[in-house]
């Protein structure tokens, strides 16, 4: 008596109907789930991270190193320092230590030969020991302090399968060396790298054995405990030539820290964005739920406005509903948040990914946000079915008849019309115009989309009678057609019979294939423009890349160019620079690259690159109104400036981006230590695949972490990547589908509650159990096959778009994937067969007398 | 005709309702013109189609009138918005139906005085204790609909109408899903509820058995009040219902 009469109403409400409402709530829960699982995630890990760097970084009060022109990060190229820099600090006051900070690539060569691979970077480094300024510490053995000496972390050693003593193949960036590994190291409170493979050697060993040639990438410097911090940098400042700057470690570790961070933050977005999409599937689930549930109860609502309720308090009952399923939701969401952030830091870590470990943190963010989203879309998909009970009149106490048409009255066609149009409209600006880059075109689109879905789920009702009596007629039964049996044709006219709710069911399923489809036409039209682009403009006989993204020792392109077997050989590396105020990601390779890939050149030579000239795509040459001969003003990013003159002009930018210039320009104004990004090779005439190909394979034996492939096998591995990406997609993107399939079942359980006094009659009448099963079965199969046929319809047009409106560079072929469409129509019967079990076991057992005797 | 010394709780004007557009057209009421007092029960007869629930439907503000008044106490209810009419049905009418009478989620007593709640009005107690013991239903109260049987249901009902004393209640076929025994039952509550707690009934039914607990019987057929008795017998009904069916 105590609290008011809506409030009770509203909780007895949700208590009446909880086994309705559970799966609601499931769906809400999973969308919850994965936000704040995504929040928790990134903010575990990049905190874990954070961490790990601050360790790493140990006793470093100050860091020397190169000043760069822009784009100050731990991506930046830097020259490197000489080494005879540390004299001039080591004597001033207050310096306690002075260390080189030398890191580059090293790969561990296991037992049985082959590279020990990484999720992270595989790194040697010079090291002083745990008494030295970094935060490596000695878990085992003792310190290398002597040439063939190597300590290497504790968790790559175990994984190579080493053991203190043992002899190990490391191979450097300018060769392979034989050590004995003496100690094993960790990383402040871990035992690993991160995920990265660490060697250290002493600091003599490690310039010799990374071919560093007396120079450092930094320098650090630790300072006594009395001395002030600020006084000393000022002071190493002033000793130091100009082009070096001094930096704290807190710095240095914050920018390490945030060029991993801006990855996870990726990461974070991308698992938002599914969040999102789960979100917005499940809100037509509480939709339908709702809108059933206030059409189950007309005679209830009518009674509550025959004695005195008003039409605001109807409204508040059933948005506080919502409200509660809302609320029970966002909460087991939070939790099952913790879940999904172990789970894929597990699958991650499985995989090999080496997350830190880290505390899942729950940041108030997190909570604010889970809250805001989880109630809001519940509260909001309630609306309209409140709208809607709403405008119930209390005659319909007496006779309901006169309430159902309140319920069905709206202005579906003007409202679905104008949604889709603004939607397409929306979606086509964002993805055509692009305003306001990246943002803008992402964010348009999205909201595009979201209306088209809405519009579509809205205009759907008017087809879903005569497109559910089509596809009862069509799918093909396995015995007869289904309109054959009664079971079938009441499968049939039951679909037929509330299409609003058929529609509105299937349009959950339509969200997850459409972008299942759009996604599927988008990789296919990827997959054939990248096999076409293969087949006109690559010429090259052979790709080497490396296993790692760290790039390859530029020893081992310099070793194939002397090959007798190859003809034209041509690394591409790449630079960064400022060009009229941008920064430019610039290739460098040599004039023979064009003997292995066709840039179509339109005006000039290739060849010009020896003469030191750029070369330039199509577009920027247009951008920037410049032609061959004109010069173009180029900022280095170690603040060097060039005038280079334009010696060609091309028009195929797939493979050499936008901007070329030579290898040797690009060593007369960088000495950041260079690395190649692939090398192509071409097999020189007379000479066959077979000895070419052994030639290549014996000079990369010297380099593990090379990988050598022929054209077929280049194309093979980039679609296996391109595959894996999709199946990442497909995989995330299966959630939504699942919330789906939920809605499915859901739709067909509350059908079948509804129906139980039909059943009863049925049953009585002499239909079997069976088949009474069968005809649940076929309705959630018709509504399921809808939900996929609009999902095609809806899906490739898309694709298209998306297609259409990618870069040429990306794609230039526009493909439909047929059996993907033929995939998703056979999965639609599963998932319908699947979404039936319940209900239609639920249909099966009422008791006939039961049944009948129910009002 | 009614007497003129008394005050009339509710009453229809010139009341016409009509159905349809053109062909279709249906005179559900036509140009009815009726007076219900205060303090008496009144049943309304006539055979499907007669418009005899439409009447009641107008007259309780359920429904709208296509033209002419309806009034309930002085207030006329084609002048009230849906939030007035509303607010007119929480305090001034009050509901028996056939069926469905009650909120399944709710208790017996939560459903008797749920008019008041939604209203936010504090029942009176002295008021609602009366009306349930009248109903005898003190030991029901804290039982959901669905662990009572059909006449204690119904007389939750009567007791839900009883209890904010309103000007006005409409029965609508109170007994059609009950048994004999039960309807008399209930019946008889109602007959208390008029001559003990002098409360105003309007019925409607198609049973002269019932009718005859009423004090006066309106007889309605194609839309017209075509006859009236008062003080009916259920022979005397019977035997009216016999000649306006010839």
């Amino acid at each position: 008596m105590m609290a008011s009469p809506v409030i009770r109403l509203t909780l007895r409400g949700v208590l009446a109907r909880k086994f309705r409402i559970l799966l609601t709530i499931l769906a809400v829960v999973s969308g919850v789930a994965f936000v704040s699982g995504a929040f928790i995630l990134t903010d575990s890990v990049k905190g874990a991270i954070n961490n790990l760097f601050v360790e790493l970084r140990g006793e470093v009060d100050l860091e020397i190193r190169t000043k760069i022109a822009f784009g100050d990060s731990a991506r930046a190229e830097r020259d490197p320092v000489p080494v005879s820099l540390m004299k001039d600090v080591a004597a001033l006051d207050g310096v306690r230590l002075v260390e080189a900070n030398l890191l580059r690539q090293t790969t561990i060569i296991k037992p049985d030969g082959e590279p020990l691979k990484t999720s992270g970077p595989a790194f040697g480094i010079s090291w002083n020991g745990p008494d030295g300024l970094d935060g490596r510490t000695l878990l085992e053995g003792v310190i290398p302090t002597k040439a063939g000496e190597v300590a290497i972390d504790k968790a790559s050693a175990k994984r190579a399968g080493y053991v203190l003593g043992d002899k190990v193949t490391l191979v450097g960036p300018i060769g392979k060396g034989e050590f004995t590994l003496v100690g094993l190291t960790g990383t402040g409170s871990t035992s690993g790298g991160g995920g990265a493979s660490v060697c250290a050697f002493d600091p003599v060993t490690a310039n010799e054995f990374l071919g560093a040639d007396d120079k450092a990438d930094s320098i650090y410097v630790g300072i006594t405990a009395e001395a002030s911090r600020s006084e000393v940098q000022q002071a190493i400042e002033e000793v130091l030539p100009s082009g070096y700057e001094v930096i704290t470690g807190e710095q240095s570790a914050k920018e390490t820290a945030g060029a991993i961070n801006e990855i996870i933050d990726i990461f974070g977005k991308v698992l938002l964005g599914f969040a999102a999409i789960s979100l917005f599937v499940s809100a037509f689930l509480i939709f339908n739920t709702f809108a059933i549930i206030v059409s189950q109860r007309l005679r209830e609502l009518a009674l509550l406005r025959a004695v005195g309720a008003s039409t605001r308090q109807i409204h508040q009952m059933i948005i506080g509903e919502g409200l509660v399923v809302g609320i029970i939701a966002t909460g087991l969401g939070l939790v099952g948040g913790l879940g999904v952030a172990k789970g894929i830091t597990f699958a991650f870590n499985a995989a090999g990914a080496a997350f830190p470990a880290a505390d899942l943190l729950i940041s108030s963010r997190t909570i604010i946000l889970s809250v805001l989203i989880g109630i809001g879309v519940t509260v909001a998909a309630a609306i309209v079915p409140a709208l809607r009970a709403g405008r119930i009149p209390p005659v319909a106490a007496m006779r309901p008849e006169l309430g159902f048409s309140a319920l069905q009255r709206s202005k579906r066609l003007i409202v679905g019309l104008t949604t889709l149009v603004a939607g397409i409209t929306l979606f086509s600006v964002g993805l055509f115009v692009q305003p306001g880059g990246t943002v803008g075109t992402l964010g348009g689109s999205a909201i595009g989309a979201v209306l088209l879905f809405l519009g579509v789920s809205s205009l759907s009702t008017t087809v879903a009678a005569p497109v559910s009596r089509a596809i009862s007629r069509i799918l093909p039964f396995p015995l007869r057609p289904m309109t054959n049996s009664v079971p079938g044709r009441l499968a049939s006219r039951n679909a037929q019979r509330t299409p609003r709710r058929t529609a509105s069911t299937a349009s959950a399923l339509m969200v997850g294939l459409a972008l299942v489809s759009m996604v599927s036409v988008v990789a296919s039209s990827v997959k054939k423009s990248f096999t076409d682009q293969l087949k006109t403009s690559v010429t090259a006989d052979f790709f080497v890349t490396n296993l790692s993204f760290q790039g390859l020792p530029v020893a081992f392109g310099e070793r194939l160019a002397e090959l007798p077997e190859l003809g034209s050989v041509s690394p591409f590396r790449a630079t960064r620079a400022l060009i009229n105020g941008e920064e430019k990601q610039i290739g460098a390779v040599k004039p023979e690259m064009g003997d292995l890939v066709d840039i179509d050149i339109q005006k000039g030579s290739i060849d010009s690159l020896a003469d030191g000239a750029i070369l330039l795509y199509k577009d920027p040459a247009r951008d920037l109104n410049v032609g061959v001969g004109d010069s173009i003003d180029v900022t280095w990013q170690n603040g060097k400036t060039s005038k280079l003159t334009v010696g060609g002009i091309y028009a195929d930018s797939s493979v050499a981006g936008n901007w070329l210039i030579g290898l040797d320009t690009l060593a007369e104004v960088s000495s950041a230590p260079p690395v190649d990004f692939f090398i192509g090779a071409k097999i020189a005439d007379g000479v066959s695949i077979e000895d070419a190909r052994a030639a290549v394979d014996k000079v990369a034996a010297d380099f593990p972490s090379a990988e050598v492939q022929d054209q077929a096998e280049f194309q093979k591995s980039q679609e296996d990547q391109l595959n894996q990406l999709l199946a990442i997609v497909y995989g995330l993107l299966i959630f939504a589908i699942f919330i789906a399939i939920l809605g499915i079942a859901n739709t067909m359980a509350l059908s079948v509650f509804e129906r139980t006094r039909e059943f009863g009659l049925l049953r009585a009448v002499g239909m079997s159990r069976r088949h009474l099963k069968r005809s649940v079965r076929w309705e959630a199969i018709i509504v399921s096959v809808f939900g996929a046929t609009l999902g095609i319809v809806v899906g490739i047009p898309l694709g298209i778009a998306v297609a259409i409106a990618l870069p040429d560079s990306f794609v230039t072929a526009t493909v439909v994937p047929i059996n993907t469409i033929v995939t998703i129509l056979i999965a639609s019967v599963v998932v319908g067969i699947f979404a039936a079990i319940f209900p239609a076991r639920r249909a099966a057992k009422l008791d006939i007398l039961d049944a009948i005797a129910t009002h | 005709m009614t007497d003129v010394s008394t005050v009339a709780a509710a009453g229809a004007i010139n009341a016409s309702k009509i159905y349809g557009k053109d062909d279709s057209e249906v005179r559900a009421l036509d140009d009815v013109t009726v007076d219900f007092a205060l303090g008496q029960f009144t049943a309304i007869m006539g055979p499907s189609g007669s418009g005899k629930s439409t009447l009641m439907h107008c007259l309780a503000g359920l429904d709208a009138l296509t033209s002419g008044r309806v009034l309930i106490g002085d207030t006329d209810l084609a002048q009230l918005d849906d939030k007035q009419l509303t607010s007119l049905r929480r305090e001034k009418v009050g509901f028996i139906f056939q069926a469905y009478n009650l909120i399944p989620t709710l208790s017996a007593l939560e459903n008797i005085t749920l008019p008041m709640d939604l209203g936010g009005v504090k029942p009176d107690q002295e008021w609602l204790d009366t009306v349930i013991d009248k109903m005898n239903l003190r030991n029901r109260l804290s039982h959901r609909p669905s662990e009572l049987s059909g006449g204690q249901q119904q007389r939750v009902a009567v007791a839900r109408a009883l209890a904010s004393r309103p000007q006005i209640i409409f029965a609508d076929e109170p007994t059609g899903n009950l048994d004999s025994k039960t309807g008399a039952e209930i019946l008889a509550f109602m007959k208390h509820a008029v001559t003990d707690l002098h409360q105003t009934i309007v019925m409607v039914t198609h049973d002269p058995v019932a009718a005859a607990y009423a004090d006066r019987v309106i007889f309605l057929a194609d839309g017209k009040v075509v006859a009236e008795i008062e003080n009916p017998t259920a022979e005397l009904v019977l035997d009216r219902m016999k000649r306006l069916g010839s």
